[in-house]
């Protein structure tokens, strides 16, 4: 059988495996392993146990567990509600206050937390009733934060991120820097278009709700600043040459624990076997997709699958930006279906190469991909943002969310067509931070 | 059958616990590393390899307390949108999957494990604990994922009642 | 062919790495011979992690590989003498040890676990810092240090250096951001993963080299009894020509490692012969007397190795 045959073999079973329910990872590590059987034999079995076990056991990839459990820390206490009240009662009297200090709160709180869910519950629990308080439409209130949420994914830490770094073997505290500058990006284009759409809908801007003593704006900074050192102290940690992302994670997370339980003396037993769990069942689910993606991407390779693909694409001989729209709209397609761990560990082995070989650089197409997985996260079929905000506001309809988030996909494809046009807002700060990359 | 699911289903939960503890002790050794390299001076020994094996082992053992609380993601459009009985047929054939995955690669690992244990293999590190030890994880929580999605059939064909 | 064969190995392919062309010479040479025997490249661990690459010969899984022998220590404690600070000097010597009772030892254990030498290959490295020349074991006082293998971090501790165990690959960055001062590994290394642009000081190979590192080319023996004679034969030739390529290339790695740093405005220095002595006191002291009490015949193989001239 030539290698295309076993690809589409290989496809079509992961596509039934997938469709009948069956969980990401086993659906992929089953695939691998029949392909291999059918291959090679039953010996193939034989290494199935030591390439999972071996694709797991890295020290890169501590920094996921670690960094979904400090998420998990600051998600679990009221930090999230404080920061967002801090940002309103400072930003109140300002025209769009409320919109401001909706999506900042959301891009802070992303860089506190690895994954985009925690960040659009954390600050929607607060935000969207203040908002359909205040007279905004649901749309505006619902698909703002389901937007303002996948920033989690961009700005730093990001466990999409570690897990590209991971993938294609690039520097994660580089992918980190790539991604905060277009985070910001992101953030502010929301924010327009926020602002605008208020506007054409004539909602007014400067309703406020009440007004803010300068004490009462200042006795909200207690609770929130220590979090912002935290912020503070890893950048400094990853950047100032003190620890490397897995250490940062590691201590962060017990940061941040302590910080939950000092700060609001929450020192319910409860409380903590809650945020281990959470912790624990996203940590294991990415994990189990990372090791059956080790076997998966090891079958492709064995069968010759990844190595014919990369060589027919690059014998197409396409205009490079032509590439560049094929590859956004097949990430856009699987982002549809798929979470982006699994997106990414199934495509980076057969995409990274072409990238390369076709002159992009890997850290500015990891923020592509990423903001690629963002939109994922806030469309259908499924779009896990949008399922949070249907959790925490339950009188707003998915129809709504759904009509509410759609403009902000205009706005990350608006990103992502200014990061084509202009690579170094990506490039220009690890460049500037960190030296050329190798 | 409901004792089966239930007997399984608290072992489950007894692996997960032990698991969120190796989590928790995760980040409390990466701290001491981090204090004892950059602000003591010192040279770190054993601290990366037990925290790479101690998240590998929660992983593993973890693994079915999450598919208790279906936590391993899957694309249940379909699932969603069938009639009972399809659905069910679907569940099955999914869980099917699952424990034919797992079987394998639980197999394959208490194999590994076996031979590390009997010829005495070691970690190629300074630390060189024997290599059974972070191994072990690797065949018991895999295994027990088969126990657990059987429990799952069972729960799908009516068993929880 | 009727005969494909897997070659696995964990350097980037196709951009003029010495251990990628051994193995591409040795695929080459085997198509040339004629014997219905096709050998298919993985480079970059495309398709095997390094370390797995062990086990998965042993089991017949994989065929070939091009492989850091010492990363099979935890299985066969014996293989960490093939890198083991200052028992083979320098590329002259590392010719001569090639054939003597100490890889006889050695490569009696290689088979017994069920793989076959098919070219042998030592590469040589050294050490770089940005904080002071590492050349007695004084200078290492007091530096952050990432060394490849236990034996080397146990010699390096026993100098007063403290030690940090990261991947190669990161090595650049630890150095950029002050994780580290130093770090250890191959001439081959230095010069991929761009080190001259982090350091101020290069330890050069030369004739005083601490750092050496066994890297053969192996092959599964239940693929090679599946050959005939004829293709056993035309494998064992074609691995003659990769051996003599890279005897020849070896030296040559250290050159261009030490153009790119003097091109970089590093400098540039060797051990002397009493540096050299100094370490290997140092060395019997932690990671030999550790070898020898840990690992059953340790001690006979590291008398075996010194026994060389
Ligand atoms: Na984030
Ligand atoms: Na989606």
């Amino acid at each position: 059988m030539t290698p295309m045959l076993w690809g589409a073999g290989v496809l079509v079973a992961l596509l039934a495996l997938l469709a009948v329910g069956t969980p990401i990872a086993f659906a992929l590590g089953l695939v691998s392993i029949l392909a291999l059987i059918l291959a090679d034999g039953w010996g193939s079995v034989s290494i199935l146990g030591e390439t999972f076990f071996g694709g797991l056991a890295s020290f890169g990839l501590v920094s996921i567990p670690m960094f979904i459990l400090m998420g998990a820390a600051v998600a679990s206490s009221p930090a999230g509600k404080d920061l967002y009240e801090a940002l309103d009662r400072w930003l109140n009297r300002v025209p769009g206050g409320l919109v401001l200090s909706n999506l900042g709160a959301c891009s802070i709180f992303a860089a506190l937390s690895g994954s985009s869910p925690a960040t659009c519950a954390a600050i929607g629990k607060m935000g969207i009733p203040e908002m359909t308080k205040r007279g905004y439409p649901n749309e505006i209130a619902a698909g703002s934060i389901a937007a303002g949420g996948t920033l989690g994914i961009l700005i730093p830490p990001s466990v999409t991120m570690i897990v590209y770094g991971i993938a294609t073997e690039t520097s994660i505290g580089r992918l980190f820097l790539a991604g905060l500058l277009p985070g910001f990006m992101l953030t502010v284009l929301f924010m327009a278009w926020t602002i605008y759409d208020c506007r054409r809908r004539g909602v007014g801007l400067d309703m406020l709700g009440r007004r803010f003593s300068f004490r009462e704006r200042l006795e909200v900074l207690p609770r929130v600043l220590p979090f912002l050192g935290i912020i503070a102290a890893i950048l400094y940690v990853l950047y100032g040459g003190v620890a490397t992302p897995s250490e940062a994670a590691g201590v962060g997370a017990l940061f941040c624990l302590i910080f939950v339980a000092v700060i609001y003396r929450l020192w319910k037993l409860s409380l903590y076997s809650s945020l281990f769990r959470d912790t624990l069942k996203e940590s294991v689910m990415i994990m189990m997709i990372i090791g059956a993606s080790e076997l998966f991407s090891f079958a492709l390779s064995s069968l010759f699958i990844t190595q014919t693909i990369a060589e027919w694409i690059s014998l197409l001989d396409v205009n490079k930006w032509v590439l560049m729209a094929i590859i956004n709209a097949f990430l856009l397609f699987a982002g549809f279906f798929l979470p982006p761990v699994a997106v990414i560990l199934m495509t980076a082995p057969i995409l990274l190469p072409i990238i390369i070989q076709a002159g992009f650089d890997p850290y500015w197409f990891a923020v592509i991909l990423t903001i690629n997985m963002e939109i994922g996260l806030i469309t259908p079929p499924v779009g896990l943002n949008l399922y949070v905000i249907n959790g925490i506001a339950p009188n707003i309809t998915l129809g709504e969310i759904l009509r509410g988030s759609l403009p902000y996909v205009g706005c990350m494809v608006v990103g992502i067509v200014l990061l084509c046009l202009m690579p170094e807002i990506a490039l220009w700060l690890p460049n500037l931070l960190m030296g050329p990359a190798l | 059958m409901s004792f089966y699911i239930n007997a399984v289903s608290a072992v489950s939960r007894f692996f997960g616990l032990i698991a969120m503890v190796l989590t928790g002790s995760a980040a409390l050794v990466v701290t001491h590393m981090v204090i004892v390299r950059y602000f003591l001076g010192g040279s770190t020994v054993w601290q990366t390899e037990y925290v790479i094996y101690a998240l590998v082992a929660a992983t593993f053992l973890g693994s079915p307390y999450v598919l208790l609380n279906k936590g391993h993601v899957n694309v249940d459009l379909l699932q969603l949108r069938a009639g009972p009985v399809p659905r069910r047929i679907m569940q099955t054939l999914s869980a099917l999957a699952g424990i034919a995955f797992c079987a394998l690669l639980a197999w394959s690992g208490w194999i590994y494990f076996h031979e590390a244990w009997s010829y005495g293999w070691r970690t190629s590190t300074v630390w060189a604990i024997p290599l059974w030890i972070p191994l072990l994880p690797l065949p018991v929580g895999v295994g027990l994922m088969v126990l657990q999605y059987i429990a799952e059939i069972m729960k799908i064909h009516g068993g929880a009642r | 062919a009727d005969v494909v064969l897997k070659a696995s190995h964990q350097w980037p392919g196709g951009k003029g790495d010495v251990r990628d062309e051994m193995v591409q010479i040795l695929a080459r040479e085997v198509a040339k011979a004629n014997v219905g025997v096709e050998i298919k490249v993985y480079p970059g661990q495309s398709l095997f992690k390094a370390n797995e690459q062990w086990g998965a010969m042993t089991k017949g899984q994989l065929d070939i590989s091009a492989f850091p022998l010492d990363y099979a220590s935890g299985r066969h404690p014996q293989f960490s003498a093939t890198l083991m600070p200052g028992l083979v000097r320098n590329h002259d010597r590392a010719g001569r040890l090639n054939t003597s009772p100490f890889m006889d030892d050695i490569k009696k254990i290689v088979n017994d676990a069920g793989v076959v030498v098919i070219a042998d290959a030592w590469l040589a490295g050294g050490f770089a810092s940005k904080k002071q020349c590492i050349t007695s074991p004084e200078t290492m006082q007091g530096q952050v240090t990432r060394a490849a293998g236990p034996a080397f971090e146990q010699m390096l501790v026993g100098a007063g250096g403290s030690i940090s165990s990261m991947p190669s690959s990161e090595i650049y960055t630890g150095l950029q951001t002050g994780v580290l001062d130093a770090a250890n590994t191959s001439s081959g290394s230095f010069v991929s993963y761009r080190l001259y642009e982090q350091t101020t000081c290069l330890t050069a190979p030369g004739a005083n080299a601490l750092w050496f590192m066994y890297e053969p080319i192996l092959m599964s023996k239940r693929s090679w009894d599946k050959l005939s004679a004829e293709q056993q034969d035309a494998l064992m030739a074609a691995g003659k020509v990769a051996q003599d390529y890279f005897a020849a290339e070896a030296k040559g790695l250290d050159d261009k490692m030490i153009k790119a740093f003097k091109d970089a405005g590093v400098e540039v220095v060797e051990m002397s012969p009493e540096d050299y002595d100094a370490w290997l006191a140092i060395a019997k002291e932690t990671s030999y007397k550790n070898f020898s009490e840990n690992v059953p015949g340790g001690e006979e193989l590291i008398a075996k190795a010194l026994a060389v001239d």
